[in-house]
């Protein structure tokens, strides 16, 4: 078994003749917002490019102006020395482009080989689909790079390491030179990140391209031979990965020198709030999303819940608010049994939810800001005055979260759909908060939002559980976790496989447990 | 991108221009441009045609006329916006009217009572008919998944049959050759004051309730915040689903008072068809869309489509252009409208991104 | 034991195959364009259209089948409106549906009027009906021959693969450069010729004349096969099947006495019925007992991708 080690030994010097591809100057504007000013970016034959840089410094409006999804304002684009312009992604794939998103784009009723081939099919006669030609194209290119997929499996069956493992095949199959992963690892357990690590250098080795986009810098000093660093939608560092530091690339990633331990600050837990008891969710019959969970929080206290998506995290948190039916288990708030209740009295209890999709599930965007504000309210004094909702109060009511929340907007009256990103989530989090419910669950708070917006909500977070309240946190981001949770939940599988007191959790340990190994082989860490 | 804009400023001029930008009013004038089209290609001419049509409808008698069909029609409108308001479409308006009148029909036939409470009665009776039927789709929806849309749909034939076979039979007037039943008792009939039928008021006072509901109470805000985001008044703790069966009830219920009100008004019997043949509940569904389920707006749009349906023979009196252009425009309308405001709030999305 | 003699004899067999074909007809039309992510409750009018515009063919020209040519051209024309309104423009393809539903009532009627000079129906003795083959019209057995063809062009040709992909995943497929607009356009204009075909299967074939409104909600029950079928073309074919049959059972028992208003109303009552069951089974497969509600972010158990009765006002 190979164990990845931190390689900067990669092909040493500049090739020889034109980078595979130059990109210079590249500007791109969204109406007032400039997501890229003047970037540069120059890409080598048989490297593995990192692009680095914090949420919103521009790293994938520049992959997306390289992918052919978007048209630069201004910039050129050189492929192997000749100058390019892609209006649509088939134009970059003809140029030897490939590109993996971070959400997968795949047919999940079809086979995985039925997915690689599509629109790159072989015909046999009459038009007719030749699906044994395709089996045995994804045969030989999974034989070729190591891969590991059955060509006849249903994708909507397969794990998302498979899925990213189908994605990378459907460039293989269009013959992709630059191969391009939008944080290619915030999906996988630490096992499937070392397999996908193993592929990129074998495709690197193989004389490909290789760019990841991220901003986890131990996967930068792991697999990459270059980096560049965006900030502001600016290029401010070219760096050769075995000449610097982790240190270095993140001061010009955030223009300043970073802890880049977190910035948790402890919080003085009082008495058990949320108590949950052997909650199961799923169909009678069949495997449970949820599996036997049991758990508390207790008010002062948020306590994190960590794992790979899709390991029953949204559901936990959707049975608890009572969106969801469980199968068995009891719910208690304070001393309150919640469990049979419908989701409207659970929230008059006590439980507020900030959901993942802050613009699917948590505001209607043709509504007003107002209007969005005032929900959970709007039944009670003083929204509510006799059977008529006071349009006045509900204003007022809406004055009050924007300024406390410091929500950019220019009334209440607009729709809510015309806020940016982070102000949504603020309107959202403000909305949630404000009900100063003692149970708040919160589902992915900062996902993609700017980095300002997340240490505000951050800082709006500790400050909920400092007011004595009990905050259950599910997260992607392992470091939100670690700068937040007073204690830390693993979940596996729908069960919870492990916990961690908050000076017990390291990413290591918390790692394997995402992976479903005991948390007793936390020995093994991987080279220091 | 942190700096607000400021509200346009709304001056005569630029809130000419929204109107005339709107796409409510781009459909209309789209419509009339095909209808016109239409009406060449018929031999017709569009202005004369047109002209006569305002005149069919709003002329120094015919008002009255316009008045008489929009009393249904904007009935039929509001009993399709009331659920529409939560994005929920009621096709079953054809069977709901149909089993309001002829369980007023029945009321009316089977029951002596005295005035006033033989109106109460029937009228009642009717709605209450249409409310329950309304509610089956709703509660298939709900409680099996059986989508609402179509069941709506489908559940109106047998009761229109049903209807149907009970004045061709046991409520048959046997004195007459043609299926309807006999005519009902004084204290059965809707009166007329000062030239205003009652129906004309109670509809007024349907009206009333349902503007008042929708604009100024939580539940109507919660109904229009499920119009806009269903999954968003769902997380909020809403309870959707009993939501969609109060709106279809109440739909359903507007509808069989309508039905019950056009039998009890002249010729004062039921009459096979008199309830479906005009097309009712399809000229308020459209009313509906255009209005994009607001209340008011159902009802302008419901007083809009009589008109356009009235005028219709006068149009077909004075220049012999069937008046079933009428309907082409009220469609057209639609079609047109559904595109223009998709393509509008494209558009107003791309200028964001 | 007579009475059921008269219900049931060999005779119905025929009187089957003709109800069928005009629900097939457009049943598959309705399929392709679920397939493609379209939901297309348009059926109804592209039929009505088809079906007079047959008739006009075959009347002015002699030929019943540049009727039938007519009434696929109609159709078509038809679903082009759909496809501009809906697929290019993306207004709420149910409300488009409906109006155009609505359209067609009006539209037919109109022509009807201005064209043959008539109200209500039309026939002729000289207008030329559809010829038969050992009883039924060719278009009975091309209805039929479509299945099979249908089956493979979405099981095994390029294109049909394609455009399940289309809808399916439409962000997945266009990121590999397929146009999905036209995919739907394809689609979309596929229903309305076939719907072209039933309709001209109705005026031509199973009557030889037009009256108002004569599709009389057959289009509606297409829809409701093709929900039920989830749109695999042998799915469909027995659901329509099914209504058919209980139309023409439905003729049989004004045979017996009894009133033609249950005869009438027998189709829809079974297609609700056959509705509520399939839904029924669906939610047991599901694992939900009756009466809980779904999370909303499930789909509703009886559905193609497109199927939802909620409309978007945005």
């Amino acid at each position: 078994m190979t164990r990845p080690r931190a390689d900067a030994s990669g092909p040493a010097g500049e090739p020889a003749g034109p980078p595979r591809v130059e990109m210079t100057g590249i500007v791109k504007r969204f109406g007032d917002v400039v997501a890229n000013d003047a970037a540069d970016l120059a890409l080598a034959a048989g490297e593995i490019h990192a692009l680095v840089g914090e949420n919103g410094a521009g790293k994938s409006t520049l992959m997306s102006v390289l992918y052919g999804l978007l048209s630069p304002d201004a910039g050129e684009i050189r492929v192997d020395g000749r100058p390019v312009t892609f209006r649509s992604p088939v134009e970059a794939v003809g140029a030897g482009m490939g590109m993996v998103h971070q959400a997968f784009r795949l047919f999940p009723s079809m086979t995985v080989a039925e997915n690689v081939v599509y629109r790159a099919e072989t015909r046999g006669t009459a038009g007719l689909l030749d699906r044994r030609a395709a089996v045995t194209a994804v045969q030989d290119l999974s034989e070729r790079y190591g891969l590991k997929v059955d060509p006849r499996a249903r994708v909507r069956t397969l794990s998302v390491g498979v899925l990213q493992r189908v994605e990378i095949l459907k460039a293989l199959h269009r013959e992709a030179q630059v191969l391009i992963l939008d944080e290619p690892t915030a999906v996988l357990t630490p096992q499937e990140t070392r397999l996908l690590f193993d592929v990129l250098r074998g495709l690197r080795d193989a004389g490909r391209t290789v760019v990841i986009v991220t901003h986890k810098l131990g996967e930068v000093l792991e697999l990459s031979d270059n980096v560049t660093v965006l900030r502001d939608g600016r290029t401010v560092a070219r760096l050769v990965t075995g000449e610097t530091t982790g240190a270095e690339i993140a001061r010009h990633m955030t223009g300043r020198a970073v802890d880049l331990d977190g910035r948790y600050v402890p919080g003085a837990p009082a008495e058990a709030m949320l108590r949950v008891d052997g909650l199961t969710v799923g169909p009678p019959t069949g495997r449970p999303v949820v599996d036997d969970v049991s758990l508390s929080v207790r008010s002062g206290e948020i306590v994190g819940i960590a794992g790979v998506a899709g390991n029953g995290q949204v559901e936990l948190l959707e049975a608890i608010a009572g969106l969801r039916p469980a199968r068995s288990g009891s719910i208690r708030v304070g001393t309150v049994p919640v469990e049979a209740l419908p989701a409207g009295r659970r929230r008059e209890v006590g439980i507020a939810y900030i959901p993942e999709d802050r613009a699917a599930t948590g505001s209607a965007v043709a509504a007003s800001v107002a209007d969005n504000l005032a929900v959970g309210f709007h039944r009670r004094s003083p929204l509510r005055r006799g059977w008529r909702l006071d349009r006045r109060a509900v204003r007022t009511h809406a004055r009050q979260i924007i300024e406390h929340f410091d929500i950019k907007v220019s009334s209440p009256a607009v729709p809510a759909g015309t806020l940016s990103g982070g102000n949504l989530q603020k309107l959202v989090v403000g909305r949630e908060m404000a009900h100063d419910a003692p149970v708040l669950l919160v589902d992915q708070p900062t996902r993609g939002v700017d980095i300002g917006a997340i240490e505000n909500i951050h800082a709006r977070l500790r400050a909920y559980r400092d007011a004595g309240h009990a905050v259950l946190l599910a997260s992607a981001e392992l470091s939100e976790l670690m700068a937040l949770s007073d204690r830390l939940l693993v979940m596996f599988g729908g069960r919870v496989v492990a916990e961690f007191a908050r000076s017990e959790a390291t990413e290591e340990n918390v790692g394997l447990a995402m992976a479903g190994i005991p948390a007793t082989a936390s020995a093994q860490g991987a080279g220091a | 991108m942190t700096t607000p804009t400021a509200p346009p400023v709304a001056t005569p001029a630029a809130r000419v221009r929204g109107v005339l930008r709107s796409p409510v009013f781009l459909s209309v004038v789209g419509a009339l441009l095909i209808g016109s089209v239409m009406l060449l290609g018929a031999g017709g001419n569009p202005i004369e045609a047109y002209a006569a049509m305002v005149e069919g409808a709003f002329g120094s008698t015919q008002w009255r006329n316009t008045l008489i069909v929009a009393v249904p029609v904007v009935g039929m409108a509001l009993a399709v916006a009331v659920p529409l308001r939560a994005g929920v479409v009621n096709l079953g308006g054809e069977g709901q009217i149909v089993l309001g009148g002829i369980t007023a029909a029945v009321v009316a036939a089977t029951v002596p009572l005295p005035m006033p409470v033989s109106l109460v009665a029937a009228l009642a009776a009717g709605a209450l008919a249409g409310a329950l039927l309304g509610t089956v789709p709703a509660v298939l929806e709900n409680r099996l998944g059986v989508p609402l849309l179509v069941s709506s749909l489908l559940i109106s034939y047998p009761v229109v049959a049903f209807a149907s076979y009970l004045v061709r039979f046991p409520l048959r007037d046997p004195g007459t050759g043609l299926p309807q039943s006999r005519v009902f008792d004084e204290a059965y009939r809707m009166p007329v004051f000062a030239g205003v039928g009652l129906s004309a008021l109670i509809l007024l006072v349907v009206i009333v309730l349902v503007v008042q509901v929708d604009s100024r109470t939580p539940f109507g805000y919660e109904v229009r915040l499920t119009g806009h985001n269903r999954r968003f008044t769902e997380y909020a703790g809403v309870d959707v689903p009993r939501m969609v069966t109060r709106l279809m009830f109440t739909g359903g219920g507007i509808a069989g008072l309508v039905g019950a009100m056009v039998v009890l008004s002249v010729p004062y019997r039921y009459i096979d068809g008199a309830l479906v043949v005009p097309g009712y509940t399809w000229t308020g569904l459209l009313a509906a869309l255009l209005a994009r389920a607001h209340p008011l707006g159902a009802v302008a749009a419901g007083v809009f489509f009589a008109a356009l349906q009235v005028g219709g023979f006068g149009m077909e009196r004075e220049t012999e252009v069937p008046r079933e252009l009428s309907s082409i425009l009220q469609a057209t309308v639609i079609v047109i409208l559904a595109a223009a405001v998709a393509a509008t709030a494209r558009r107003t999305r791309k200028d964001r991104a | 034991m007579s009475v059921l003699a008269e219900l049931v004899d060999a005779s119905l067999i025929p009187s089957i195959l003709r109800a069928l074909t005009p629900i097939l007809l457009a049943a598959l039309g309705g399929a392709i364009c679920a397939k493609a992510g379209v939901f297309n409750v348009g059926l109804e009018g592209f039929m009505l259209v088809g079906a007079f515009a047959a008739v006009a063919g075959s009347w002015f020209t002699g030929s019943a089948w540049v009727g039938v040519l007519a009434g696929m051209l109609a159709g078509a024309a038809m679903a082009a409106l759909l496809a501009i309104a809906s697929v290019r423009y993306g207004g709420d393809e149910i409300i488009v549906g409906i109006a155009l539903n609505l359209l067609a009532v009006g539209l037919t009627a109109f022509l009807l009027r201005t064209v043959f000079g008539h109200q209500g129906t039309f026939t002729d003795p000289d207008l030329q009906g559809l010829p038969t083959i050992l009883g039924q019209t060719p278009l009975t057995y091309l209805a039929w021959l479509l299945v099979p063809v249908l089956a493979v062009f979405l099981r095994r040709h390029v294109w049909g693969f394609r455009l399940q992909g289309v809808g399916e995943a439409p962000e997945a497929a266009r990121s590999l450069g397929v146009d999905t607009t036209k995919y739907r356009y394809g689609a979309v204009l596929a229903s309305g010729v076939l719907c072209g075909l039933g309709g001209a299967q109705l005026s031509l074939g199973n009557v030889v004349l037009f009256s108002h409104n004569m599709t009389a909600g057959r289009g509606w029950v297409a829809v409701v096969a093709v929900l039920l079928a989830q749109a695999a073309p042998f799915g469909v074919l027995l659901a329509a099947l099914l209504f058919a049959a209980a139309e023409a059972f439905g003729f049989r028992l004004q045979g017996v006495g009894l009133p033609s208003q249950v005869a009438a109303a027998t189709p829809y009552v079974l297609t609700l019925i056959a509705l509520i069951v399939a839904s029924l089974r669906a939610r047991r497969a599901l694992g939900r007992a009756p009466g809980e509600p779904p999370p909303s972010a499930d789909r509703p158990p009886v559905a193609n991708p497109a199927a939802s009765s909620h409309v978007s006002l945005e």
